[in-house]
């Protein structure tokens, strides 16, 4: 029963994190139906950026604000010179190749910039030594905010989605873009929007992951990013509640696989779910399906 | 007094003359003996990369600074990056092996690119180096104890001296043992010889076998088997900023059995990356480079490497006594390099014959990591009386390896 519950606990901290990268991934698929794929060099960018500037002496809020900063400013960037010019030619997947060039080159800056060594992570939100006993269980409580901290990102975008102006207008730019900007919505701005709050989830999903594993390099968060494009489709494309539940899902039958059957298997087990999802209901857990009217 | 044309053309001719009698001995003397390799000189694990580049740079001056070989000037001619991706090693290797000009070579860091191109090598001809590879069948394609590849020779800690060494440590203590190991060949091989070392040494010993990929962010359900097995200790084979996570999965998990690691562990990223909560970590490492007081030999390298590079993380955090892992990141590129040119200097010539024939005649060779003997049938140097046993503590405030009996 307690390794049940270790690794049940581990499994649902960890795929809060695929579910803020789901959700990061979500948010652009909703705008424009495209995914920044240079995702996990963002996520690497601002824990670097963190862990230097906090290794210079800024204060831990100060360094992530100031990371956060630039990864606004990157996304801004990425939207209006990578996606924007791609998506102005009907049915061209350019924003895939061009988001990854992003990435990629990002990767190589940050080799440029910070040296290409892993470099240490302090920790941000409580340390490793820091947990509590529940069912006689020890959970850290650098998982238990992981979690906390994913839900109310979840919870504030809901309410930001279903019960703001903004919100509104995001909806209905995901619905017909063209259709929105007939009747007034400034249709670029809510895109960009979307970049920004995708750029700035990933940013935190970085820094959370990288306090807990200690470290982090220029090659850090790409594999991440898999398994968040696996939390995003296995919940549905689209929806904030599934990205997070597909990502506590994967999370949690990762950990089991590993506790119970091989931890061999546990990567794999995360792509054989991806197969069987879009065989049996390729919409997700919590998407609907798309009818096209024709 | 004036030149005719005739005199001008015979004073020009006996000029050129006796400058090309001349000139043969003054290119000779010039050229330079060349050696080439490819290594991680970024990506997350190149402290073994920089390392070993740092210690072939070293003793490259040290070697020019006495005249040279033959009066020739050594030089790396090829110094190419793989970030410790074997794909990156064999088009790196091929680029490298098509220069001929290229007389010595240099190995990968790490068993995995080196296992890529060590076919290449061998079948090349050539000398090469093996400064930070572990794995046995690098040097002996048939395991340890058969026949070495005729041109390859290893400066590094042999997977099985290695194991050896652990299995000994860990038999003799615990029953129960939890063993991770990371899943390149260095970790599997490492693992599977730590393994089956135990077994020998004690036939009821519970070995839970475990393994994990490079750079996992994630440990706990490797942990969990292990704590499920109730083992006594855990022994993990694998790199420095992977240590971290382990290290730092454990304490989540309020797993407070000890941690032991093997040589690579102990690179700076695991101390870096898991801060205080390394004390107490014990593993093997080389034990000379950081015995007090240093041979001579070893203080002429440290010297060598405060003058050029200062007490920085490969050196570690105590300015007296460089941490011992520093025998396996650069030391070992350091004595690769000073061997090859020894061979040379007695075989007289840089051919890849002669120079083979040469360096199997190695013996007593006095280096930084150990004193170097090769033969025909002996293509590896460091015993297992070369390894001691280290942990990490604090001395002085300061968190460091110091030498400890497990």
């Amino acid at each position: 029963m307690e390794d049940f519950l270790t690794l049940l606990l581990a499994g649902i901290s960890v795929g809060a994190i695929y579910g803020l990268i789901a959700i990061g991934l979500n948010l652009t698929f909703w705008t424009t139906k495209t995914m920044n794929f240079g995702q996990g060099s963002v996520m690497m960018l601002c824990a670097m950026l963190t862990a230097t500037l906090i290794a210079r002496g800024w204060s831990q809020a100060l360094a992530i604000l100031a990371a956060l900063g630039v990864v606004v400013v990157l996304m801004v960037f990425t939207e209006t010179y990578t996606v924007r010019p791609a998506l102005k030619i009907e049915g061209s997947m350019g924003w895939a190749v061009s988001t990854l060039g992003v990435g990629i080159v990002l990767q190589g800056l940050a080799a440029l910039w910070f040296g290409s060594q892993a470099l240490a992570f302090p920790d941000v939100i409580f340390s490793a030594i820091d947990d509590v006993v529940v069912f006689g269980v020890h959970v850290s409580l650098q998982y238990i905010a992981v979690l906390v901290l994913a839900l109310a990102l979840v919870v504030a975008f809901e309410l930001l989605v279903r019960g703001t102006v903004w919100g509104r207008a995001m909806r209905a730019v995901s619905m017909d873009a063209d259709l929105a900007s007939v009747i007034g919505i400034p249709v670029r701005m809510i895109v960009l929007g979307s970049y920004i709050a995708s750029g700035v989830l990933a940013g935190i999903s970085g820094i959370l992951v990288a306090q807990i594993g200690g470290t982090v390099d220029p090659a850090f968060g790409f594999e991440l990013v898999i398994f968040g494009f696996v939390a995003a489709v296995l919940g549905g494309m689209g929806s904030t509640t599934g990205a997070l539940a597909g990502g506590i899902v994967a999370g949690v039958l990762q950990q089991m696989v590993g506790g119970y059957i091989s931890s061999a298997a546990q990567h794999g087990m995360a792509f054989g779910l991806l197969i069987l999802i879009l065989v049996v209901r390729p919409q997700g857990l919590f998407g609907q399906r798309e009818i096209v009217k024709v | 007094m004036v030149f005719s044309r005739r005199d001008f053309l015979a004073t020009s001719g006996a000029i050129a003359v006796a400058a090309s009698v001349g000139m043969p001995r003054r290119a000779r003397a010039a050229e330079t003996i060349k050696v080439g390799f490819t290594t991680a000189l970024t990506g997350p694990f190149n402290e073994f990369g920089e390392g070993y580049k740092r210690g072939i740079e070293l003793a490259i001056e040290k070697i020019n600074g006495a005249g040279g070989v033959m009066g020739r000037p050594i030089e790396i001619a090829m110094m190419l990056d793989d970030q410790l991706i074997p794909d990156r090693s064999v088009q790196n290797m091929r680029r490298i092996l098509d220069n001929k000009d290229i007389v010595g070579l240099f190995c990968p860091s790490g068993s995995g690119p080196t296992l890529a191109v060590i076919d290449m090598i061998t079948a090349d001809g050539r000398p090469a180096m093996n400064p930070q590879a572990q794995t046995p069948t690098v040097i002996y394609p048939g395991g340890p104890g058969t026949k070495p590849r005729p041109n390859v020779y290893t400066f590094s800690i042999q997977n099985d001296i290695e194991a050896n060494f652990m299995a000994g440590i860990l038999a003799k203590k615990f029953t129960r043992i939890g063993l991770l190991n990371e899943s390149t060949g260095y970790g599997k091989t490492g693992g599977e010889l730590v393994q089956a070392g135990i077994m020998r040494i004690n036939k009821d010993a519970v070995v839970t076998h475990e393994s994990y990929n490079q750079k996992d962010q994630d440990m706990t359900a490797q942990l969990v088997r292990m704590q499920r097995a109730r083992s006594e200790a855990l022994m993990v084979v694998g790199l420095g900023a992977d240590m971290a996570v382990i290290r730092k999965n454990m304490v989540r998990m309020n797993m407070t059995i000890p941690l032991y690691v093997s040589a690579g562990g102990f690179s700076p990223p695991y101390a870096e990356g898991a801060g205080e909560l390394a004390l107490g970590t014990k593993g093997s490492q080389f034990r000379k480079i950081a015995t007090k007081p240093p041979a001579p030999e070893v203080a002429a390298f440290l010297n060598a490497y405060k003058a050029k590079h200062g007490t920085d993380r490969l050196w570690g955090s105590d300015p007296e006594i460089p941490s011992p892992s520093m025998g396996g990141t650069v030391a070992s590129g350091y004595d690769g390099m000073l061997v090859m040119a020894d061979a040379w200097r007695r075989a007289g010539t840089t051919e890849a014959a002669a120079t083979i024939k040469a360096m199997d005649a190695t013996k007593g060779f006095v280096g930084v990591n150990c004193s170097y003997e090769f033969t025909p049938d002996k293509h590896h140097a460091i015993e297992v009386d070369d390894l001691t046993t280290y942990e990490y503590a604090k001395v002085d405030g300061r968190m460091m390896l110091v030498q400890t009996s497990l």
